[in-house]
């Protein structure tokens, strides 16, 4: 089995109108057997800024800590916000930094820009950036997500929309996927407020 | 006869003193005083900016208050460029704590890391020391709020009311009159710009003098280190008396 199979994850984020949204699964694995069912793979780096880690749930915790370590000391010195843009390239940078031994996971950044423009990207496990417009995917159900996300999604869709079709494409997408699942943690981000839901889904 | 042993400054001289550290006390008996007030519900600071023209593009940035952490803050005196590095070193040690443990650095342990770092240039290197002191404030869960100062040689000490730079001395000895075990965080405001208003150079305070920074706990119970706006700031000046008030027309 795949390293990247270890642990199981399902991460999707997604543009709408002036907002984004962000979801994960909730199930930790080992192999087949399941260890957790409230797993967090979405990280709050600011207000308007939003990260996953699909994976390896030890080197997306990691990642996270150097994350928050490198961000708080740009906040200090820069006495501002890191925007989207400038976050996906420190993290693309720090993955590439472990080349030859690589942190086995898959990002999903998510965040709103300047003028509050949504910003989405994810990359591979070596920081190959892939800036996208309309949604974003990774995990083990990513094969899935592509194809509920592609059918389902249409463009500038309000935060409620949003909220419900991704919902929807990430409660059918890991219901086909052993290794993820376990219910749903969905954040809508819009200019003036951050929701977070949880959603019960197939809890298998 | 003591000048054989001033230009190093890692040997003592027969008197045991080490005069590169004192010298850079001195340094700091020239430069813009600072006060700290520990109070039950949070830590005051006040500094007086000494460089004040119309010239200078105002910012948002301070000149003698920096945040080290969320829940560490810090007020300089003495020479601006040794105190940047040690404010970027003091906060690269508190977040290199906060990676290994997953939580914050207690005030006590960042202020000795940086005593360390600071002493290593007065044993060491043959480097010369830093020619700054600090004033620090924050709060931990181990011992709530705290404040405490640090000098060149390294030597710090947790204070309920301590003084920094230009007329530090005058300005611990009122301290000491009027400081009360109980004071309340709005005393202490008022208690140091009464202080800093005595010792300060100039006839009459306005805000762009000075700059006030308070620590305390929010009504959510994270802690929060604020700068007072110069409005704000303008206005407890009135309020406690020590400005002329604007002309009335």
């Amino acid at each position: 089995m795949s390293i990247f199979e270890y642990n199981g994850s399902a991460l999707v984020a997604m543009v709408g109108k002036n907002c984004f949204a962000i979801a994960s699964d909730r199930r930790l694995g080992v192999q087949l057997q399941t260890i957790a069912t409230d797993f967090q793979r979405i990280f709050k780096i600011h207000d308007k800024l939003f990260l996953g880690l699909s994976g390896l749930g030890s080197d997306a915790q990691t990642l996270h800590q150097r994350l928050v370590f490198r961000h708080k000391l740009y906040q200090l010195r820069e006495e501002r916000d890191m925007k989207p843009e400038t976050f996906a390239s420190l993290v693309s940078a720090m993955l590439y930094e472990k080349r030859f031994g690589p942190y086995f996971v898959q990002p999903v950044i998510a965040g709103l820009g300047e003028d509050d423009k949504p910003f989405i990207c994810t990359m591979d496990s070596i920081g190959a950036k892939e800036l996208a417009k309309d949604f974003v995917v990774a995990g083990t159900a990513s094969e899935s997500l592509y194809g509920a996300c592609e059918s389902m999604f249409k463009p500038d869709m309000d935060h409620e929309e949003l909220f419900e079709t991704i919902s929807q494409a990430l409660v059918s997408s890991i219901d086909r996927d052993c290794l993820s699942g376990w219910g749903g943690h969905v954040y809508i981000v819009t200019p003036t407020e951050v929701t977070e839901r949880i959603l019960k889904g197939r809890m298998d | 006869m003591s000048r054989r042993y001033d230009s190093r400054t890692t040997i003592f001289s027969p008197e045991g003193r080490l005069y590169q550290v004192e010298y850079a006390m001195e340094a700091i008996g020239n430069a813009g005083s600072a006060i700290g007030i520990l109070s039950k519900d949070g830590v005051v600071l006040v500094g007086e900016k000494k460089v004040t023209s119309k010239l200078l593009q105002t910012s948002t940035s301070t000149e003698k208050m920096y945040k080290i952490d969320d829940h560490i803050a810090c007020a300089v005196a003495g020479i601006m460029s040794d105190a940047n590095i040690l404010i970027n070193t003091a906060r690269v040690q508190a977040q290199r704590y906060t990676f290994s443990y997953q939580e914050p650095m207690p005030v006590e342990q960042l202020v000795q890391s940086l005593c360390d770092t600071k002493q290593g240039y007065t044993q060491f290197g043959g480097l010369r020391p830093f020619g700054v002191s600090f004033l620090f404030a924050g709060w931990d869960k181990n011992y709530g709020f705290q404040l405490y100062m640090s000098d060149p040689s390294g030597n710090y000490g947790g204070w309920k009311a301590a003084a920094i730079g230009a007329n530090n001395q005058a300005a611990q000895s009122m301290l000491k009159q009027d400081y009360k075990d109980d004071i309340s965080r709005e005393e202490a405001v008022q208690l140091a710009l009464k202080v800093l208003s005595k010792t300060m150079d100039s006839t009459s305070l306005t805000s762009d003098k000075l700059e006030l920074a308070e620590v305390f706990l929010s009504s959510s119970g994270k802690v929060k280190y604020e700068v007072c706006t110069p409005d704000a700031l303008s206005k407890l000046l009135v309020k406690y008396g020590v400005t002329q008030p604007p002309a009335e027309a």
